[in-house]
Order: C-alpha cells, then structure tokens, then sequence
C-alpha cells in the first residue's frame, strides 16, 4: 500500500497571509504540496464551524494564518481569529481529538520564510498523528 | 442551478506548461457540465489576451468565470474591468492562483503538483457555482471640509496640501495663535465628539464655552507631543529643569546658559516600562551642536537609555562628538540619580565604561517629549485605537504610515511619536495629501462584500457592535441589529463571532468557504 498523504488545509487572510505564502513561493521557497488554501477575508471570519468541517471532511491538521497582531489589516481581525483558534482547541481536547492539530499563525507580507516553516511544522503533526481516529504512526 | 462558465488557462508564458499538464486541466473543465467555454491564453495580463477573452465571453453569452492565472493582486484590476466593460459582474469572477500555490512552490514535483491544480481547479468550479452578483453603491460627500486637529508644524503642512487638492481645510488650535495657513482656524478649539462614517462625519468641536456641530470628508490628527507635562523624580527634585523645546526657545533668544548643561533623556528613568516617548530624539543632537558652535567653552553632557537618530542625522553623532559634547549611556540599573537636598549634582553609572559618575550641572534639560493628555479624548471622540503609549495607533506600518484603521482619519507628526521638525512636516504632508485626494473623489464608495443581518435569526445580543473596529452594526427600529453598509469594511469578524448565526458576509459565505474547503480536501496528493 502506498504512503498515505497527509491533508492540511489553511486558512489565510487575503491581507498579509496570502501575501506571505505568495512571497515565500516567489522567492523560490519549496513547501510540501499537500497543502490546501482557502482565502478569506480576515482570520475574524474564520468560524470554529469552518475548521470542525474541515477536520470532519479529512483534514489531518487545520491552521489559520492572519497578520501580525499589532499589524493586522483589519485592526482586531488577527485577535479575534486567535479567540476562535483556541476555542476550537478547547473543544477538541473536550472531546478526545489532539488539539494540535489546529494552530493559529502570524505573518507579516514580508516574512518570506514564515510561511515554508508554517507548512512543514503543520505536515510535521498530521504525518505524526495520522488521521483523526486511526491509528497512530 | 444553471450556469455557464468560462474557464481560463493562462500559461504566464511558458511557465505554466513546464510542470503542468495544460491539456489535460482543459480536457477536465470542458468535462464539467456547467462549463461552455475553455480558453488557454499565453499571459491574461497582455491587453490583446484579455480583448480575446472578453470576446469570447460576449459571444457565448458566459454569466461567470474562472480565470487559472497568478496572485489575485496583480492581475485583478485590469481583468475585472474588462470583465465588467463585457457587462458581467465582477463579484462572479472566480480567480485561482495557480502560479504561486502550486507551479513555483512544487517545481521538484509534478505529478502532485498536477493533482493539486486539478484538484483546485474543481473547488473554484464548485466556489463559481455558488457566487451571487452583487453590487457597488455610491454616496455622495455632503462637505468639502478636511478638519484638522492641531495646527503645529504637521497639522499647517497637512492643511497647505490639502487645500491644493481643493479640500476647505479648517484647522482647530487648542491656543489663541495667529498662523498663515489656508483654510479657517478656530482658536481655543478642541474636538470634543464625532459620529458618522468616512466621508461624512459629523463633529462636535468645543470652541471656546459652546458646541458647534461641523460636517467633515476627513480628519487629520496633528496633536503634536504632550509639550508641558514633565512627570519623574527627576522633575520633582530640579524645579527649574526645562524640557528641550523650552531650552531650544531660550538659546534662540540669546540666553546663556548656566553651565555645564545636562541633557537627560526622560525625567523618569528608572521607571518600570520605558515608553517609546522616553527615547532622546535627533533634534537632541541637532540642539548640542547649536549650542556647542555658539559656547564652545561649556561643557555638554548627554545621559541617554536609547537615541533614535534617523538616516544622516547619525552624522550629528560624530559631529557633536568632535565638539567635545560628552555622550553617556545608562542603563536601568546604574539610572540617574539626583539628591533632592543638593539638587546640582547627579550620579550615573557609565553603561560602557562600569563607572560611576558625579556630575554637577548648572541646567537640566530633559529630552523626551511625553505624550499628548489630549489624544485620549481625541480617539474616544473618533473611537479609532491607540497605543499603549498613549498615542494615536497607524492603521499598518507598511502600508499606510499616516492613516488610522478608519478610513477617512489620517494622522501625522508627533502625535504618533516624538519625531523632528523635518520629519512631521514630511508626514504632515503626506497625511494632507492622503485626505485632500480622498475629498477630492467627492464620492464614498461601499458595498460589494459586506456583511447582511438576518433581523429574524438576530437576538439583539450586541456581540456584533462590540467586536466591530469600525462600528458599522447598530441596533436598529426593530431592536434587531443592522449594518451601516457605508461604514462596513467586509472583514467579517461580526460574521464569525455571532452566535445567533444570523450576518452572513457576503462573496465569502460559510457555504462557500466550506464547500471550497472540502472539495480541496477530496483531492488525494
């Protein structure tokens, strides 16, 4: 049987988040490709809905990359996405899922190495726990 | 639900078909029912490109698209006004970067690199279906009017730059000075309370004992630094210590200074939290040089934690060196000391050296400029943050140097933190400009990607008004909330956080994000 891939989905503020991931692709950084994006407006939009579904869905690990938070485009945005990020870690750990498996993140659109880095610490924890019920590597 | 989209392939030159199986991503959107045109085109950011495009798109009568090309930013504007020209909205347009996300992240991977295209290539099919039109509106600014709080060194060169955009300035001044500068000067003037939106607000300005009501497009805030205040042990024990300003003022004047001259950075510094404010600034440098040239024989010191100097005027440094001004740093430690009964001589410990050093001076001068006390009820007035500081908080240091997260509130000079004479004058400029081309347009555009209250799911909880930075919910007649639609900015952070579940934001729907979300995730790479 083959190696099984891992999923990892972000979500990404359209503001410094996906400008950094396009910075860090542009400055010929390599992240894993296992990596699935989705734009959103502001990390603040992000739900505990979006990331359970997610998981739901197959996702090994879910992380939520926003601006700076002294920086973020839309003033609290970055705040309240943490807020969410850690309420739905609350959550997991409530009911048996390893909250690692969500993270949330900051990146200013200049840090070109934060986002490869991001990646492969979020490959690194989907590979090492496998997917949510199995068994673990 | 029915359909008909236009998929494009944009090779970005050759870059694309390098890794990518071109034929093979066409061959999987004409599969899509949906789907009645496929194009691939050398590069959609070449005009004869994008005519063909749009031609295309006329003739087969396409209500939405999804365009495979590079970062949305670059790309966006042009396509999406052609778009727009061939009379489809811009909210159908579905834009996928395939460049950065997939071709130049995954160069040493193609096969994978071909599922994840196809994979994404599919989730913006599934995102195109479920897009809606939606649509800009326009309001007209009532006023012209930029007003402009303080009239210090920024707040006049905001006001001559803001005029020649055609903007009436009005510049409100806390004292009774007389200035040259365009526009009308209130005098004994304080903004006391503002309501409204970018474009037009509505202030009230405590003039003298009575309220006015005044209109405005846009605010610049020129508070300046909080000149007179000097709060420390070291002010309490040198009763005649002057700030830097005040010494500058008597130097000018011809006043000789009773020597040695000591210039220390704050007047509290061996306080807890060292405040950007207590930093000693270039204008310091600038005023020991004057002061050396003109009294050679007198000696200099400056005792300082941090010295900001910018650009060339780290020059001054050597050159007030060379002068024989004495430059001593501390830290908190070994911090200045001055016995209150013998309030001529000071102790510090030397930072570089390890000594200890008993100074006597004739003047003390302190060299930080403290806050302004005014900018706390400057941002209650206008609710826009400030730092921990006590300054006014800039939206994004990259982005915009002198505007607040508000659009329509600008703000310059010392008000954000000590700087020098050159420099707020510069920022100065810059914020009167900002605001005079933002009067200019004349008009407010909103809309578009905005959050929408479902009244009948609404239990008036007021989470909403409370997490919004830019105040656009409000409870409404029917005790239901509301968004003020020209004040929304469309991030969506009311829409996360209701409990009720009743704001949606549009064009990013938690349908929308979630159905994207698990068609990526049902590619297998």
């Amino acid at each position: 049987m083959a190696e099984r891939k891992p999923k990892v989905i972000g979500f990404c503020c359209e503001k410094h988040g996906m400008d950094a991931a396009v910075l860090s692709a542009r400055s010929g950084k390599q992240f894993d490709a296992s990596v699935r994006l989705v734009q959103v407006p502001c990390t603040g939009r992000v739900d505990g809905i979006h990331i359970l579904k997610a998981l739901e869905d197959g996702a090994d690990s879910v992380f939520v990359l926003g601006c700076l938070e002294k920086n973020c485009y839309y003033d609290t945005g970055s705040i309240e996405g943490r807020k969410r990020v850690e309420y739905v870690k609350q959550m997991l750990s409530e009911v048996g899922i390893e909250k690692e498996r969500v993270e949330m993140f900051n990146a200013a659109s200049t840090n070109a190495w934060a986002f490869p880095e991001i990646v492969s610490k979020m490959v690194g924890v989907a590979k090492k726990l496998g997917p949510i019920g199995g068994e673990k590597q | 639900m029915k359909a008909r989209i236009q998929v494009v392939l944009c090779k970005c030159c050759t870059e694309m078909p390098k890794l990518l199986n071109m034929e093979k991503l066409q061959k999987l959107a004409e599969d899509s029912s949906m789907v009645v045109s496929v194009m691939t085109v050398d590069a959609v950011c070449d005009g004869k490109d994008l005519a063909r495009i749009v031609g295309e798109a006329k003739e087969r009568e396409i209500d939405r698209a999804v365009v495979l090309a590079c970062h949305k930013k670059d790309i966006s504007p042009n396509l999406l006004k052609a778009y727009r020209r061939a009379g489809i909205n811009e909210f159908l347009i579905e834009l996928v970067n395939m460049r950065e996300e997939v071709v130049l992240p995954h160069a040493d991977e193609p096969e994978r690199a071909q599922a994840k295209a196809e994979t994404k290539l599919k989730a913006a099919l599934t995102r195109a279906i479920m897009l809606a039109p939606l649509e800009k509106q326009s309001e007209e600014m009532k006023t012209k009017n930029v007003v402009i709080v303080g009239a210090g060194v920024a707040g006049q060169a905001a006001a001559h730059e803001a005029a020649k955009s055609g903007a009436h300035t009005v510049l409100l001044e806390k004292t009774s000075k007389s200035l040259k500068v365009p526009g009308v000067i209130m005098t004994h003037a304080q903004l006391v309370g503002a309501s409204g939106y970018g474009g037009n607000f509505q202030l009230k300005i405590k003039a003298g004992e009575k309220v006015e009501e005044l209109g405005a497009a846009a605010v610049v805030i020129a508070t300046g630094g909080g000149w007179t205040t000097l709060k420390g042990p070291l002010a309490k024990a040198v009763k005649d210590a002057v700030p830097l300003y005040k010494f500058y003022e008597h130097m000018q004047s011809g006043m000789v200074p009773k020597g040695p001259v000591v210039i220390v950075d704050t007047p509290d510094p061996a306080g807890k939290t060292m405040k950007v404010q207590d930093y000693a600034w270039d204008d310091t440098l600038e005023t020991v040089i004057q002061l050396k040239k003109k009294h050679p024989e007198l000696l200099v010191y400056v005792i300082f934690q941090e010295m900001r100097a910018f650009g060339l005027s780290e020059l001054a440094y050597k050159e007030a060196a060379d002068l024989g001004v004495r430059f001593i740093r501390y830290d908190k430690a070994g911090a200045p000391k001055i016995d209150a009964k013998n309030p001529i001589a000071l102790t510090v410990k030397d930072f570089s050296q390890g000594e200890v050093l008993d100074l006597k001076f004739g003047t003390l001068v302190f060299a930080s400029i403290p806050a302004n006390q005014d900018n706390q009820m400057i941002a209650d007035a206008l609710r826009i943050p400030m730092t921990v500081d006590g300054s006014i908080r800039r939206g994004s240091i990259q982005r915009w140097p002198v505007t607040t997260p508000k659009p329509g509130i600008f703000v310059c000079g010392s008000a954000l933190f000590p700087k020098s004479r050159e420099l707020a004058k510069a920022e100065g400029e810059a914020a009167g400009t900002m605001a005079g081309q933002f009067v200019k347009r004349g008009m407010i555009e909103y809309g578009g990607s905005v959050a929408q209250v479902t009244p009948e799911k609404c239990s008036a909880c007021l989470t909403c008004i409370r997490t919004c930075p830019y105040e656009a919910p409000f409870i409404g007649a029917a005790n239901k909330a509301e968004i003020k639609v020209q004040a929304c900015q469309g991030c969506g952070m009311c829409v996360g956080i209701c409990p009720s579940k009743a704001i949606d934001l549009h064009h990013y729907t938690d349908d929308q994000v979630m159905e994207e979300a698990r068609t990526l995730l049902g590619g297998d790479f």
